[in-house]
């Protein structure tokens, strides 16, 4: 469950509303236009009960009718209400337009974000959070966008013109109207302050619930085995009941406060307009056409502050939304920055590990001492078991985490001074886990390569033996891929790797535990594979079964972060050590 | 309208609530009538100079008196009727909740989380709109268009209504097409929406790939190309969306102007008043929302009873383990297994066959082989989440399995299961889960014969702490120990460990195997395992492979056998003694 209930203290909101508000500054030209489509509209919406007060007082009234007036003004009436449709129209698709905009730049900063994060972030951040930051979280930006901030403007716009036209109609009785300003601004206060609390608290229970629901689907072999049926339900049904008692309690504060109250005010007000011109009728002439008008603005006067108090509850969510957004793009858990010198080149391929020491958390070593050389075209192996250190030499090496002692040179140079592009060109990484990305199998092998060509797509193929499994596929290499590359067995998927990897000619190759999880069935064809990919390539293989690296040039064994032997695999078996006992095993076993 | 008769049961019983709600709602329409009314009476007054102090006054107090009603009644059908469709969702989420717990796991295999939770979310929060919105606006809709419409046409002029009432349709009509263009727009902007999803998921799943080959900026290129489709997408449903308010304005403002037009005339004739105009082109306005409302009306039962047959078909699944019983006793005795063949429902192969032997009271036995040997499938007919074919394939004591009372069976066994789950709730609660009312002594020492207590004393908060993604993150094998506490604190007729012991080291498998040993004198315990350790204590191993058994006996007897017992617990005591060496060094160098 994710903390939905994030309380933001007032700064906070106000500091996250005006990042947010940042994001529209590129829109100049949009929101300009969607301002004064909004100006228009509003001017149009205000115009119709003038028209109409012009012709009660001036025509109706009086019973007279020339003819070429009355046309004039059903002119006047017509274009009003064309104008006000079309600003309206163009107005609210404005917002709109200028919320999805505002809403794919921040989605676009945040995966470009997420680019630039170092692995550091991914081991901590579960994937599905970082997913529902991009895509959820943003989404519930876009409804504060149309759902309360292009309300609330045109609330308003159509405030404020009501006012205007209420002073010009009569001043007097503007600054009557203007007192139940106060009054409704503090209903709306005290509602927002208890509606607040009630609405987070149903929210939270609301996900209780949920995550209740969720958690005792997933265990409910435990609760049916134990027994327990019955006290999860009358748990269950407390939650329940609270949620409701809140709901309960949110109706009535709506009931108390929103809707019911405002019109009760409304029809308040209604009273005021006719006290107020009945009494003036007793001393001057007052007309039905500005009574009518009068009562047209206030009913437009109100008439958005329903919608607005409706929707406040939104605004909340999506700052906190935002917010969450926000911290994913100030996260500070950066890949490690490259150092560039422009003159560093990946030559030959001599790998040299020079006193590394590493750790994650900065508290244990997984690393001590690491020194090894690998001359180009070499294989080194690195064998251990779990936690012995052999993938983190991998995740330096790759510059997946930055490390500060010791150094890893590739032909003389610091990795870290190694243009980026230099180390992605020519070093090769084979993972354990072969991701398959969503398309063809062509399309898995050259990623996003700018200019490789299917001939080179079909060679790489080749290359690593896959061809002939490819080729049997119905579509070949156009075949699509579906959920993963989940109809394709591991050996399968391994050898579509392979040929990702090849498809780029890398100088170096690395092996990370590459055939783990290969089944039996495609476990030749992979060893014949390997062999042909080291061939003229320097190596470093970690691999989980010693009879795939015996020829190696050399073999590193490591235990806790430390290199306790190493030799090539005839020497180490002499020694008798660890080495030759892990062989033993393996052997016996198979 | 169908879903309204199959809540016909809640209607029923919230009939008070329902009635009273409608009477309010009623009565608001009329209270609703009265402003324009008096709008029109007042004006009236004004233009024929007949409005007097004292009448003024009245007109006052009757807006007051109504503004005050309305509200009022406007609070009230509220709670009834809101509050009525709250405890619908209420109940709803209940027997939802009550149906899941009941279901047997080939249920659970069956459908998917992700649904069943959808179940109890969306499908309640529709059908409980359809109970509570979706009542007020057909109500609305029917009270208040109605009550105005008779009010102009009686009042005022039915010439006039009719003719006013002339452009209306067109908003129905346009506005309900605009509603299907935006569902069928809406559709794609979410499959564009899911698409932008899957790429995310996918680019985070990916990140290792795309790093290491330095893609990110085409990555982001294809993410930008994803974004930019579901702006379009929703930009195009924003293009619909847009044209209902001009739509709306627009028609009102023909109705507008032919009442005003056509109004006027009547008013030189002499038929209507000034004031009864004003009082029309007011009721015009009232006449929107009850249009709107019959629109969303439809669109609500729509999803409403959608929903609803989904929730209804759920509550009228059958568990699949017959829940009759024929005895109330507590099972007791020897367990036989007797099974000629068994598959899982569905599946023709992969379940076990001619697996025969005697589980006595008070022996631990173990059954071990390969993933996918049949190992669970023994234990999970004995916890019957499934049934044999016939019911004399396991025997309890002197009767069939299926005959006890599932709760009384249940109550023999403390189960631990492979995957070690754990409640997001405290270590404490979580140890306690069969009774939280246990208290700490009983905790305690069910956590020390598992082997887990001091691991939790080490923990800031020791028994208090909070399991699971909020609090702390526990290890496997911490997982498995707390587990194991929670069986071995009922102190179980019969502990069943499947596979349980499989992340924590060999010394405090060890450990725990011995306490076992000395606290479960006289009880049974049935161990599953992969290593030969786990199981080689026990008074009879069963070697499963391939669904049936394939050795059988004590450990001494299966090693003199030199099968595939004796290889495997040969081959594992070698990497148990490599990996005591390379602790060894590592241990030496540290000193």
């Amino acid at each position: 469950m994710e903390n939905d209930t994030l309380n933001l203290t007032f700064n906070d909101q106000k500091d996250v509303l005006i990042r947010l508000m940042k994001y529209t500054l590129p829109f100049k030209g949009v929101l300009t236009l969607g301002f004064l489509m909004l100006a228009v509209s509003t001017a149009a919406g205000v115009a119709t009960p003038y028209l109409v007060m012009i012709f009660i007082d001036d025509y109706l009234t009086p019973g007279v009718f020339p003819e070429q007036d009355i046309m004039w003004l059903i002119v006047l009436f017509a274009i009003v209400q064309i104008l006000g449709a079309v600003t309206t129209y163009m107005n609210i698709y404005l917002f709109q337009y200028l919320a999805f905009k505002v809403i794919q730049q921040l989605r676009i900063d945040a995966f470009e974000k997420i680019g630039r994060l170092g692995m550091r972030y991914f081991d901590k951040v579960p994937g599905g959070s970082v997913v529902s930051r991009i895509t959820n979280d943003t989404e519930a930006i876009v409804d504060m966008f149309i759902g309360v901030l292009a309300t609330f403007l045109m609330a308003i716009f159509m405030v404020i013109s009501s006012f205007v036209m209420m002073f010009i109609l009569d001043i007097k009785l503007a600054l009557f109207a203007l007192l139940f300003m106060p009054v409704i601004a503090a209903i709306l206060a005290v509602y927002r302050r208890y509606s607040a609390n009630f609405f987070s608290h149903a929210r939270q229970l609301l996900s209780e619930m949920n995550a209740k629901l969720a958690e005792s689907i997933e265990g409910m072999k435990i609760i049916q085995v134990f027994n327990q049926e019955r006290r999860l339900q009358e748990e269950f049904n407390t939650i329940n009941e609270t949620h409701y008692k809140y709901n309960m309690k949110n109706v009535k504060l709506d009931g108390l406060l929103l809707r019911p109250a405002i019109s009760m005010i409304y029809v308040l007000a209604i009273a005021v307009i006719l006290g107020y011109f009945g009494l003036l009728s007793f001393e001057s002439t007052v007309t039905a056409g500005v009574v009518f008008a009068f009562l047209q603005y206030m009913e437009r006067f109100f008439e958005p502050i329903n919608q607005v108090s409706q929707n406040l509850n939104i605004f909340q969510q999506a700052l906190v939304s935002a917010s969450r957004v926000f911290t994913l793009m100030d996260d500070e858990r950066l890949e490690p920055v490259q150092d560039k010198d422009e003159e560093a080149e990946i030559t030959d391929g001599h790998i040299e590990f020079k006193d590394v020491t590493f750790s994650y958390d900065g508290e244990v070593d997984v690393l001590k001492h690491i020194t090894f050389t690998a001359r180009p075209g070499e294989t080194v192996a690195l064998v251990g078991h779990t936690g012995s250190g052999k993938s983190s030499i991998i995740n330096l090496f790759m510059r997946f985490y930055e490390f500060n002692q010791g150094d890893i040179t590739i032909d003389g140079h610091s990795i870290k001074k190694m243009p980026k592009g230099e180390l992605k060109q020519k070093v090769g990484l084979v993972l354990q886990d072969p991701f398959i990305f969503y398309g063809t199998i062509a399309s898995n092998i050259r990623l996003y390569h700018p200019d490789m060509t299917f001939e080179a797509v079909k060679a790489a193929g080749e290359f690593v033996y896959a061809e002939k499994f490819i080729n049997n596929l119905p579509g070949g290499y156009q075949h699509r891929v579906i959920e993963k590359g989940s109809a394709f067995s591991s050996g399968q998927r391994q050898l579509i790797a392979f040929a990702r990897t090849m498809a780029i000619d890398p100088k170096i190759l690395i092996l990370d535990e590459a055939t783990a999880n290969i089944d039996s069935e495609t476990e030749e064809q992979i060893q014949h594979s390997l062999e042909k990919m080291r061939r003229g390539r320097t190596t470093l293989a970690i691999a989980h079964r010693l009879s795939t690296i015996q020829d190696a040039d050399q073999i590193l064994v490591l235990n806790r972060g430390e290199i306790v032997e190493r030799g090539t695999h005839d020497t180490l078996i002499r020694e008798g050590g660890i080495y030759h006992k892990m062989y033993q095993l393996q052997n016996g076993q198979q | 309208m169908k879903v309204f008769k199959k809540l016909g049961w809640f209607f029923k019983r919230e009939r008070k609530n329902y009635i009273a709600g409608i009477i309010m709602l009623i009565l608001v329409a009329l209270m609703e009538l009265v402003p324009p009314q008096v709008i029109g009476w007042v004006i009236d007054g004004i233009r024929q100079e007949t409005l007097t102090g004292g009448r003024l006054g009245q007109f006052i107090i009757l807006l007051i008196v109504v503004a005050v009603l309305t509200y009022i009644f406007r609070y009230f059908w509220r709670i009834m009727i809101f509050g009525a469709s709250y405890r619908l969702g209420k109940i709803l989420r209940s027997s939802l909740y009550n149906k899941y717990s009941q279901m047997s796991p080939s249920f659970y295999q069956k459908k998917r989380t992700g649904d069943l939770m959808a179940h109890a979310t969306n499908d309640i929060q529709a059908v409980q709109a359809t109970a509570g919105a979706g009542i007020l606006t057909i109500a609305d809709s029917l009270i208040t268009g109605g009550a105005v419409l008779v009010t102009m046409a009686v009042t005022i002029s039915p010439k006039l209504t009719l003719m006013a009432m002339i452009p209306l349709p067109f908003m129905v009509i346009l506005t309900s097409y605009y509603g299907t263009l935006l569902n069928r727009g809406f559709k794609k902007a979410q499959a564009a929406f899911s698409m932008l999803n899957d790429k995310t998921q996918e680019s985070i799943s990916g990140i290792k790939v795309t790093k290491t080959f330095g893609y990110e900026s085409h990555d982001q290129e294809d993410f930008r190309k994803l974004s930019d489709d579901v702006v379009d997408k929703n930009l195009k449903v924003s293009k619909i969306d847009a044209l209902f308010d001009p739509t709306i304005m627009t028609v009102i403002g023909a109705s507008y102007f032919i009442s005003i037009f056509f109004g006027a005339r009547m008013v030189l004739d002499d038929a209507i008043t000034v004031g009864q105009l004003v009082t029309f082109t007011t009721y015009l306005g009232m006449m929107v929302w009850p249009l709107l409302a019959l629109g969303m009306f439809f669109n609500l039962i729509q999803r409403g009873s959608a929903s609803y047959a989904r929730i209804e078909k759920i509550m009228e699944t059958k568990n699949d383990i017959g829940e009759e019983y024929l005895i109330e006793d507590q099972p007791e005795g020897d367990i036989h297994f007797n099974i000629g063949a068994f598959n899982f429902p569905g599946e023709d192969s992969g379940g076990v066959r001619d697996v025969r032997f005697t589980i006595e009271r008070g022996a631990t036995v173990g059954i071990v082989g390969r993933t996918g040997s049949g190992k669970s499938a023994l234990l999970r007919l004995l916890l019957r989440e499934f049934d044999t074919v016939n019911p004399e394939d396991i025997v309890y004591g002197s009767h069939p399995l299926r005959d006890y009372n599932i709760s009384n069976l249940r109550a023999q066994f403390g189960y631990v299961p492979q995957d070690h789950f754990l409640f997001s709730t405290t270590i404490r609660n979580n140890i306690a889960f069969s009774n939280p009312e246990m208290d700490d002594a009983q905790i305690h020492e069910a956590a020390r014969l598992s082997q887990i207590h001091d691991d939790i004393e080490a923990f800031a908060h020791g028994y208090e702490t909070v399991v699971g993604e909020r609090g702390v993150s526990l290890s496997g094998g911490q997982k498995q120990r707390i587990s194991i506490a929670r069986a071995l604190i009922l102190d179980p007729e019969v502990l069943i460990l499947d596979d349980s012991l499989s992340a924590v080291d060999a010394e405090t498998e060890e450990r725990i195997l011995e306490s076992l040993q000395s606290n479960r004198r006289g009880k049974t315990n049935i161990i599953t395992a992969h290593r030969m350790s786990a199981v080689s204590h026990a008074d009879l191993i069963i070697v499963m492979d391939a669904g049936t058994i394939m050795e059988m006996g004590t450990h001494d007897t299966l090693m003199a056998e030199q099968g595939w017992y004796h290889d495997t617990y040969n081959a594992q005591a070698l990497r148990e003694s490599l990996k005591s060496s390379l602790e060894d060094m590592a241990e030496g160098r540290r000193n």
